[in-house]
């Protein structure tokens, strides 16, 4: 079905483009913020690395990409915005009358152009059909939202041990995704099982996809995960701490054949873990997120070795075996707190050594850290480094101010 | 191990208990006070007691009778009644009393089974709604509510209909029937009159009875019966459909595109069902006990009737061929358990692989 559709794009164009999401949890206590304006990009063929502590909205902002967010979360505002063709010209011929016309317009008549409920948006029309632009996933309905899980977007979770139903084989698992996206059933879909085993390096693959998943090993299983996910035909993988359940080789072997996919099928992929040592091996670019908020993004090299934000020079200050000799293994005190209120000071400063006044009265937004690093930026007051530090705060605060005028609109 | 293996293992397994409840029986019935030999001829006359003692076997040594008894029973021979009916077979009186408590316990399991679950399955679905806490706290009283008292009340209210449910009156109710009478299943014994003469077989109320007035009959009695069942199963459907719909392969199977409803069935439901296998089969057990009391009260004359009279008349071969049934049952149901397990669950037997 979808092979059929010709996907002519230049090389790292935008899959996915994440805008100031914000998604929360009413609990009768009190409202967490877990992911608050949260921004990046992914291109095609990219791999994104998401870092954080526990409690950072990693996988919050995962779910959110797939809108899995159940209550009592939801999402506030933001925009998911998901390109592909074949994704969006499926949803575009089922929902003409939640689709955007957005051809050739920019700024003020784009937005008169879009109603409350449009959730697909078309800048390109061939014919009838749309030829370019993008769904904002945040606002796709449930019942469409399945056209769009797994064959657009797949998601890989954290334990292998769970995340296969146990009362039905791995292949059968497998030729449900096949038969939803590909519409594959029978000995067809049988063969093409057993081929996805083998492409994830599942040896007599023929007699395994008859076995249950308690017959596999804990990396058998995230394998088979893996080919299920690869069954839908994803164009962007998200995968949720996805080696944190397996010990160290095996990990590796999974990181190493995440990345002959990719390479093969020309996949995006967005890396959630908290292991830098595993960020190094996977990701091309890499987003630090701290209570629920991006607080630096630069190219994976450039974070290791000239990382800007005091809370990303403490993770990397943290990882065992940075300073041979050291009695204790260094950590940054304290915990990530919760983000229940909205944002006005650093959430990091109580705990950041180079913590100042300003610190606490103005809330940092992400700035390039100076003029030369455009693709480095850091949400922290000493940053751009190349302006003094009253105008560095007053840029923050100026930036943050504005910000707050667009939500109020 | 297969699966199937360790099924015909569990099969084989069976035997040794059997054997084993068989011998408590045994000890049951003959070292306890019981002497069927005063119940039969009264006990003024010692030499008469003396004679029936003889004549019924009982001056032998006991291990003697203890292999006798076992040799009946594993042969199936089931002895004569020597009380009750005096010569009558055990086998026929069971065949003539079974009918009816099959009967019960049919429409007990059914009654609890097709409320209960679907009760529990809505509230799992829907939890911490209205219709969740009504069900969730309807269950809770449904079970805790004593079967002997839940009886009482129900004939009571059953046989006042009239007066107290704003003249709904239950015995005239569909068709006519008494609420204290033990249900007729002679339509039964003719079931292909179900298709030849519906009218006669499902609704009307001649002297075969039919399977309405039946069913209508049994139904006060099933539901106290299977109450506390019915709240069991409702209770642990509404966990397991939590606990299964709040688990990391549902997340996987909603990840990958599975439907709503599609992932109810397939991935929720059959997970869910699990843990109730046990509570489903468990209801074997408070049947066998249960009905005893239940038949008492709504005057049902069944087995649970008879093993009442049996064991008040020191009716020894009958008291402990009723056991002996009784012990099959049980038997039969865990072995249905766990062929029930072997089906729905795949990681049975496994572990010794």
């Amino acid at each position: 079905m979808s092979s059929q559709l010709p996907r002519e794009r230049t090389a790292g164009e935008t899959v996915l483009s994440v805008e100031n999401l914000r998604t929360a949890f009413f609990t009768d206590k009190e409202t967490i913020r877990a992911v608050d304006g949260v921004s990046f990009d992914v291109r095609e063929g990219e791999t994104v690395g998401i870092v954080g502590e526990s409690g950072s909205g990693k996988s919050v902002t995962a779910r959110s990409i797939m809108g899995l967010i159940k209550s009592p979360g939801r999402v506030l505002d933001g925009a998911v915005n998901f390109r592909d063709r074949d994704v969006l010209s499926r949803l575009v011929d089922s929902n003409r009358k939640r689709t955007a016309d957005v051809a050739g317009l920019s700024g003020a008549e784009r937005a008169d152009a879009v109603d409350e409920d449009d959730f697909a948006f078309v800048e390109e029309w061939d014919g009838d059909e749309p030829a370019d632009g993008y769904v904002d996933v945040t606002r796709v309905p449930d019942s469409a939202l399945r056209t769009l899980r797994g064959n657009g977007i797949a998601m890989i979770f954290q334990d292998p041990l769970s995340s296969l139903n146990p009362v039905y084989t791995v292949g059968n698992q497998i030729k449900e995704a096949l038969r939803l996206h590909q519409g594959l059933r029978g000995q067809e879909a049988t063969e093409e099982a057993i081929n996805l085993l083998e492409a994830v390096s599942i040896p007599d693959a023929k007699r395994r996809v008859t076995e249950y998943p308690h017959q596999f090993s804990g990396g058998m299983r995230q394998r088979a995960v893996i080919a299920m996910a690869l069954a839908c035909e994803p164009k962007l993988l998200i995968c949720d701490e996805p080696t944190t359940a397996l010990d160290v080789t095996i990990q590796a072997q999974i990181l190493e054949l995440l990345s002959d996919i990719q390479e093969e099928r020309g996949l995006s992929i967005v890396f959630i873990t908290h292991d830098m040592g595993v960020m190094a091996e996977i990701a091309d670019r890499l987003n630090v997120m701290y209570a629920g908020e991006i607080v630096e993004t630069a190219p994976v090299e450039e974070v290791f070795e000239n990382p800007k934000h005091p809370y990303t020079q403490g993770l990397l200050e943290s990882i065992p075996g940075r300073h041979p000799g050291e009695d204790r293994l260094r950590t940054i005190e304290g915990d990530v707190p919760t983000p229940n209120e909205p944002a006005t000071d650093c959430r990091f400063s109580p705990r950041c050594p180079e913590a100042f006044a300003e610190c606490e009265s103005v809330h940092p937004v992400s700035v390039p850290v100076n003029e030369e690093a455009s693709d480095h930026t850091a949400a922290c007051l000493l940053y751009p480094e190349d302006q003094s530090r009253e105008s560095a705060v007053e840029t923050h605060r100026r930036r943050g101010e504005d910000s707050e005028e667009a939500l109020n609109e | 191990m297969s699966r199937w293996s360790y099924f015909l293992r569990r099969l084989v397994l069976s035997i040794p208990v059997i054997l084993f409840g068989t011998t408590i029986v045994f000890m049951l019935v003959r070292l306890g006070p019981i002497d069927p030999a005063a119940a039969i001829v009264g006990m003024g006359n010692p030499q008469g007691i003396e004679r029936i003692r003889e004549q019924l076997g009982l001056t032998q040594p006991l291990w003697q009778q203890y292999i006798d008894f076992m040799i009946n029973m594993f042969t199936l021979d089931l002895g004569q009644s020597w009380v009750i009916q005096p010569g009558r077979d055990a086998y026929s009186l069971v065949a003539s009393y079974a009918p009816r408590t099959i009967w019960l316990g049919f429409w007990s399991v059914v009654i609890a089974l097709f409320i209960g679950i679907p009760l529990g399955f809505y509230a799992g679905l829907n939890p911490n709604t209205g219709g969740d806490y009504f069900a969730s706290f309807g269950g809770i009283v449904w079970r805790a509510m004593p079967n002997f008292w839940l009886a009482i009340l129900l004939v009571s209210v059953l046989v006042q209909s009239q007066d107290l449910l704003f003249g709904f009156n239950w015995s005239n109710w569909l068709v006519t029937t008494d609420i204290l009478s033990p249900p007729n299943l002679r339509f039964l014994s003719t079931p292909l009159e179900a298709i030849t003469n519906p009218i006669d077989w499902w609704v009307s109320t001649g002297a075969n009875g039919s399977f309405l007035a039946a069913l209508k009959q049994i139904a006060p009695a099933a539901i106290v019966l299977g109450s506390a069942s019915m709240g069991n199963e409702m209770r642990i459907g509404r966990t397991a459909i939590l606990e299964t719909i709040n688990s990391d392969y549902v997340e996987t199977a909603r990840a990958k595109g599975v439907s709503g409803r599609s992932l109810i069935w397939k991935h929720v439901f059959r997970n869910a069902l699990i843990p109730l296998v046990p509570i489903i089969t468990g209801e074997a057990f408070l049947l066998v006990g249960g009905s005893v009391l239940v038949e008492t009260v709504f005057a049902i004359n069944g087995i649970g009737y008879l093993f009442y009279q049996a064991a008040l008349n020191a009716d020894l071969p009958l008291l402990g061929a009723l056991m002996f049934i009784f012990i099959l049952i049980t038997v039969f149901t865990n072995i249905l358990q766990d062929l029930l397990y072997t089906l729905i669950d795949p990681r049975v037997g496994y572990e010794s692989e």
